[in-house]
């Protein structure tokens, strides 16, 4: 007894206050689900909310570690939700029918396809950077789209979109919340492994990266496949939450709302994705059940102005001093230095990476490779100029 | 014949996203940051000209230019100054933040259908067989000649250098002297006033305008700076006429509902052969 | 440095199997709640619709706001149904499928009783499920997809995009015999692509076609204008404002003696703000259910009543309002009938109760006097609909305008 409580006090909690906090909202609701006193309107949101969890975590992978800026995450998506849609109406007429096995199958299939995509992508990833990069995933994404709206009406439905069997609508949240504990298990590990310090290093600098033996290739690859497989299942969950999947849904625009969740999320900050797609789903939704009628031309600007405001907020260097005195972190500090009696001191908080003095090893490297370059062999550049 | 008529359409239409990609690269090259607001300052371009045009065509044209110069001045200091040194990502965000509230304010003061905003009637010149119209061989010169008025102005004032130095290395050009804030500000008030003019040209194809019309035309000049790499002045001409061009030759052909996708799949083919467009600098990688 | 980690796993594995488990228990004791009455507070019958109120479409989304908003003002000014008084819900969609769910559920738990459905189809194919599912009664505008009215509470007042391209082929087939034919549609849009389908499978295979299409935020359309050039006759199963554009821009090539014909989609086509009908020399018709330029009859009082409340140029009507007007109207008087046959409701019943009621009117004997549709002597037309839900009404050919070429 005494080494379990030794064991719990050991544990790091915050590595599993995701688990954590989501498991509890999942037992939650799936409690209040079956004494019945959850409305419709809150199922769908749940769904849309784990969807949309999943969609940013997954994203988060490739945004905050690895530090590519991909706008092709609905791509992936629509990759999953037309394979797992397809599967499931396949599997529909079968013995299986719309049951949980056939859910696993389906989303297996638009997993894999999706990750397929993503090696796909992947590839130029290799050889471009940032917005070029970006910029031939929004590329990805529309080219996606296209070919499945100019698809026959017999395979996937055409522009009509495709007709899909929904799951039982009460509990596909439930399957949601679990989808999303799946994805942060792989996600969360994969980061604090090994090979996660390896993504990272790769975002933090490429070449020093390479320079210390680390495989670029294989794990800028690992991260774009298993972001897709991710937004595959999504996808999957999409068709399962819908009656048709239509090509349209997935555009550029959906992609830079996933987006969005990941940098007011805090890029590269798990717990982050999921809080801000949590509250920029409930606050789309209020918005749009909210301003009906006349009012509803109101609800992109008041969205667009909440957006602007919270990135200002949390990103302006002018902002910095007054954004530390307000954090919850330095709010609980205050606090106990109170019951300490000690006076706060704001100066205490200080941070160390920002110091003046602490000199860019990247700036004093680079210069000095410049000049060997330029002494001991001419640019090809500067060849074809002559 | 037909082939030609096409091919003059392509280059009309790619006059009109050269322009905007103009806009694009040099807003792009300068500030170090993805404008997705551009496409939307287009439409108030044209809503703008609905305004003033109940005076008189040239002066329409004169406010919408200077209205967006200061809508884009505006923009900058509002939305993108304070978020200076910050991650780009979150200026991206803000960016997209901008051009749904221009969408909807468009909406909410314009209405959402479509106006017809007919600048003037210039008719049309027959050469040989082929009628052209007057319109798109405006459109077509004034973007080479714009496009060669910018490569001076870079080149040979004062501003203009101080705008490549800017582009080249921030900090450096900041310790030279050169006040950053003015210069992006000047940025700005250019990319504007060229996506006001492409606003106009626009109109002389399809004189129609709506609250989301920016959004398309924004992302080919988007594709089209890329193609012709991000932050060159004539690769950006060049992105665009090639995107134009090959828009108008997909569309004749029953390829057309594919057109979207053949776009970007040459955009890709493009990147993996040369990763920073047709024109585009090499950049040496700092290790 | 072990327990440590072992611990953190096992929590998290015992939290997805707990879920997993909680999830299939949920799927085997699938109970599903009953019919809950969320009418239950309600001092007016709640009629809603979900359609779109910005983005692209949002300019027929809005007519249909304006129309139906106007009717229930009318028919509230007049007392309502023996002083039940009647309330209109609209949310928006954006024309998103995606966002249907939202929309139906919050309406139906503010006490949405009646519904109109969406607006557009995209949207009103995840709609239908929803409402058969509940049993909530749609009667949509301007949904015109074939498959909306698939189920039995489902009812529609425009005609079915099949039905237009039948109809419009058969009138190709009677009066256009040795006429060139060119298709101008939009490849990516349901309606469009559902009416030219059907419209090549119908058509006479004497005829000789040609194709042009666009997509979704395209307006140039030179291109797809050089093909069509030497067309006689140009059939144009899409929405006024891209057809607008084509005939602006093809003024000067396509032959000034062609005819450009439509379906319901080109009706406000000359009520475009800025854009002048009588400046292109070619023929424009349709064969529609309503003409926003009728000057005659009920549909004139309508235009007149609706441009006297709407600013014309920013909020235009189109055939979608006309037909949202017609909605409302038709629930009105089919309350009436019911009320007549002796069914109880009051504004307290629930959204079933009233689908049940008026599902059996209108897939019933029921005649509607709406201001869409060929008008009879008196002005109004007269409209039924087919127990399977689609409307059975006349359509008309309108000439917008002749033919002005020399």
């Amino acid at each position: 007894m005494t080494s379990l409580l030794q064991g719990l006090k050991n544990i790091k909690w915050k590595h599993y206050i995701n688990y954590i906090a989501v498991g509890i909202f999942a037992i939650l609701f799936t409690l209040m689900t079956f004494g019945g006193s959850l409305p419709q309107s809150t199922l769908y949101m749940l769904e849309e909310i784990t969807m949309n969890i999943l969609l940013s975590v997954s994203l988060c992978l490739v945004v905050g570690f690895l530090g590519e800026l991909s706008l092709g995450h609905a791509g992936f998506m629509c990759v999953g939700a037309y394979m797992g849609g397809k599967l499931a109406v396949i599997l529909s007429k079968t013995a299986l029918g719309n049951g949980v096995l056939s859910f696993v199958f389906c989303m297996l299939l638009g997993a894999v396809v999706a990750g397929a995509a993503g090696f796909l992508i992947g590839l130029p990833a290799l050889r471009l950077k940032g917005d070029y990069l970006a910029i031939v995933t929004l590329a990805f994404g529309e080219i996606v789209k296209t070919l499945f709206q100019n698809s026959s009406s017999e395979s996937f439905g055409g522009p009509v979109g495709l007709r899909t069997p929904r799951f039982d609508k009460q509990y596909l949240f439930i399957i949601g919340f679990a989808l999303v504990l799946l994805a942060l298990f792989v996600i969360q590990n994969l980061i604090r492994s090994k090979h996660g310090r390896a993504i990272t290093a790769i975002r933090d600098n490429e070449i020093a990266a390479k320079a210390t033996g680390i495989n670029v290739t294989k794990y800028k690859l690992l991260g774009f496949i298993i972001s897709a497989a991710f937004a595959g299942i999504a996808g999957v969950f999409y068709s399962f939450s819908h009656n048709y999947v239509k090509a349209e849904v997935f555009d550029y625009n959906y992609s830079i709302e996933i987006l969005i969740m990941v940098v007011l999320g805090g890029m590269g900050n798990i717990s982050g994705a999921i809080i801000s797609a949590t509250l920029i789903t409930v606050l789309n939704t209020e918005l749009q059940t909210i301003l009906t009628g006349d009012r509803a031309v109101l609800k992109d600007v008041i969205y667009a102005l909440i957006l602007i405001a919270i990135v200002i907020y949390n990103n302006a260097p002018a902002l910095r001093s007054f954004r530390e005195r307000f954090t919850p972190r330095a709010f609980v500090r205050r606090l106990l230095a109170k019951r300490k009696g000690n006076a706060y001191n704001a100066d205490d908080d200080a941070r160390w990476d920002v110091v003046p003095t602490k000199i860019d090893m990247d700036e004093v490297l680079s210069v000095d490779l410049k000049v060997v370059e330029s002494t001991m062999r001419p640019d090809k550049e500067d060849k074809s100029d002559e | 014949m037909d082939f030609i008529i096409t091919l003059v359409n392509g280059l009309s239409l790619g006059g009109v996203y050269a322009m905007i990609a103009l806009g694009y690269t040099m807003v792009y090259g300068i500030a170090k940051l993805l404008n997705f607001a551009h496409g939307d300052v287009i439409m108030v371009s044209g809503y703008a000209i609905l305004v003033f045009l109940s005076f008189d065509p040239i002066l329409a044209i004169i406010c919408a230019t200077l209205f967006c110069m200061l809508l884009g001045i505006a923009m900058e200091r509002v939305a993108y100054r304070p978020l200076r040194g910050a991650s780009p990502l979150a200026v991206l965000i803000t960016a997209i933040g901008v051009s749904y509230l221009l969408q909807s304010l468009a909406q909410i003061i314009f209405g959402a259908a479509d106006r017809y905003v007919i600048v003037a009637d210039l008719g049309s010149i027959t050469l040989g067989e082929v009628k052209i119209d007057v319109g798109t061989i405006i459109t077509l010169g004034a973007s080479l000649v714009i496009m060669m008025a910018l490569s001076l102005f870079v080149k040979f004032t004062r501003t203009g250098r101080a705008m490549v130095a800017v582009s080249e290395d921030r900090d450096a050009a900041r310790l030279m002297g050169i006040n950053i804030n003015r210069i992006i500000t000047i940025t700005f008030a250019i990319g504007s006033a060229l996506a006001a003019l492409a606003g106009l040209f626009s109109l002389f194809r399809v004189p129609t305008i709506m609250p989301t019309y920016g959004a398309m035309p924004g992302i080919k000049a988007f594709v089209a700076a890329v193609i012709g790499g991000i932050g060159s002045i004539p690769g950006a001409m060049l992105g665009g006429i090639l995107l134009g061009v090959v828009e108008c030759i997909c569309n004749s052909t029953p390829l057309a509902p594919y057109t979207i996708a053949i776009e970007f799949a040459i955009l890709i083919v493009i990147l993996l052969v040369k990763p920073t467009g047709i024109l585009g600098k090499k950049r040496r990688e700092k290790v | 440095m072990k327990a440590k980690r072992f611990f953190g796993k096992l929590a998290a594995l015992t939290l997805t199997v707990a879920v997993t488990v909680g999830c299939v228990f949920g799927l085997a004791s699938c109970g599903g709640k009953k019919n809950v009455n969320y009418a239950e507070n309600n001092t007016t019958i709640k009629i809603g619709v979900s359609g779109p109120l910005t983005g692209g479409a949002a300019v027929y989304g809005v007519a249909v706001k304006n129309s139906a908003q106007l009717a229930i003002n009318e028919i509230n000014e007049k007392g309502g149904l023996d002083g039940i008084l009647f309330e209109f819900v609209m949310t928006d969609d954006e024309h998103d499928p995606n966002l249907v769910a939202a929309n139906y559920a919050n309406m139906l738990e503010g006490g949405m009783q009646i519904s109109l459905g969406t607006v557009t189809t995209a949207p009103g194919l995840e709609f239908k499920e929803f409402s058969h599912d509940d049993n909530v009664f749609v009667l949509t505008p301007s949904a015109s997809g074939d498959n909306i009215p698939e189920y039995d509470n489902a009812f529609q007042m425009c005609f079915a995009d099949s039905n237009q391209g039948t109809a419009s082929a058969k009138f190709f087939n009677e009066n256009y015999q040795g006429k060139k034919v060119g298709i101008f549609f939009k490849s990516d849009d349901e309606y469009s692509t559902g009416i030219k389908d059907k419209f090549l499978q119908e058509l006479s295979s004497s005829f000789t076609v040609e194709e042009a299409s666009f997509k979704e935020q395209e307006s140039d359309f030179r291109t797809q204008i050089q093909t069509l050039k030497d067309c006689d006759v140009i059939f144009m199963p899409i929405y006024y404002t891209p057809a607008s554009q084509f005939m602006f821009q093809g003024k000067n090539t396509v032959k000034s003696t062609a005819i450009y014909y439509g379906c319901d989609g080109l009706d406000g086509i000359d009520a475009i703000d800025g854009f002048d009908i009588n400046s292109i020399t070619q023929e424009v018709s349709y064969l529609s259910h309503f003409n926003s330029g009728a000057t005659t009859g009920a549909a004139a009082e309508f235009i007149d009543k609706y441009n006297a409340a709407y600013d014309e140029a920013a909020e235009p009507l189109n055939q979608f309002g006309a037909a949202a007007y017609d909605c409302v109207y038709a629930i009105y008087e089919a309350l009436k009938v019911a009320k007549a046959a002796g069914k109880e409701f009051s504004v307290t019943t629930s959204a079933s109760d009233f689908c049940d009621i008026l599902t059996e009117v209108f897939a019933g004997d029921f005649v509607f006097k709406g201001v869409t549709g060929a008008p009879e002597s008196d002005g109004y037309s007269r409209i039924s609909w087919t127990a399977q839900g689609f409307v059975n009404k006349e359509a008309v050919k309108y000439v917008v305008k002749e033919c002005t070429a020399e």
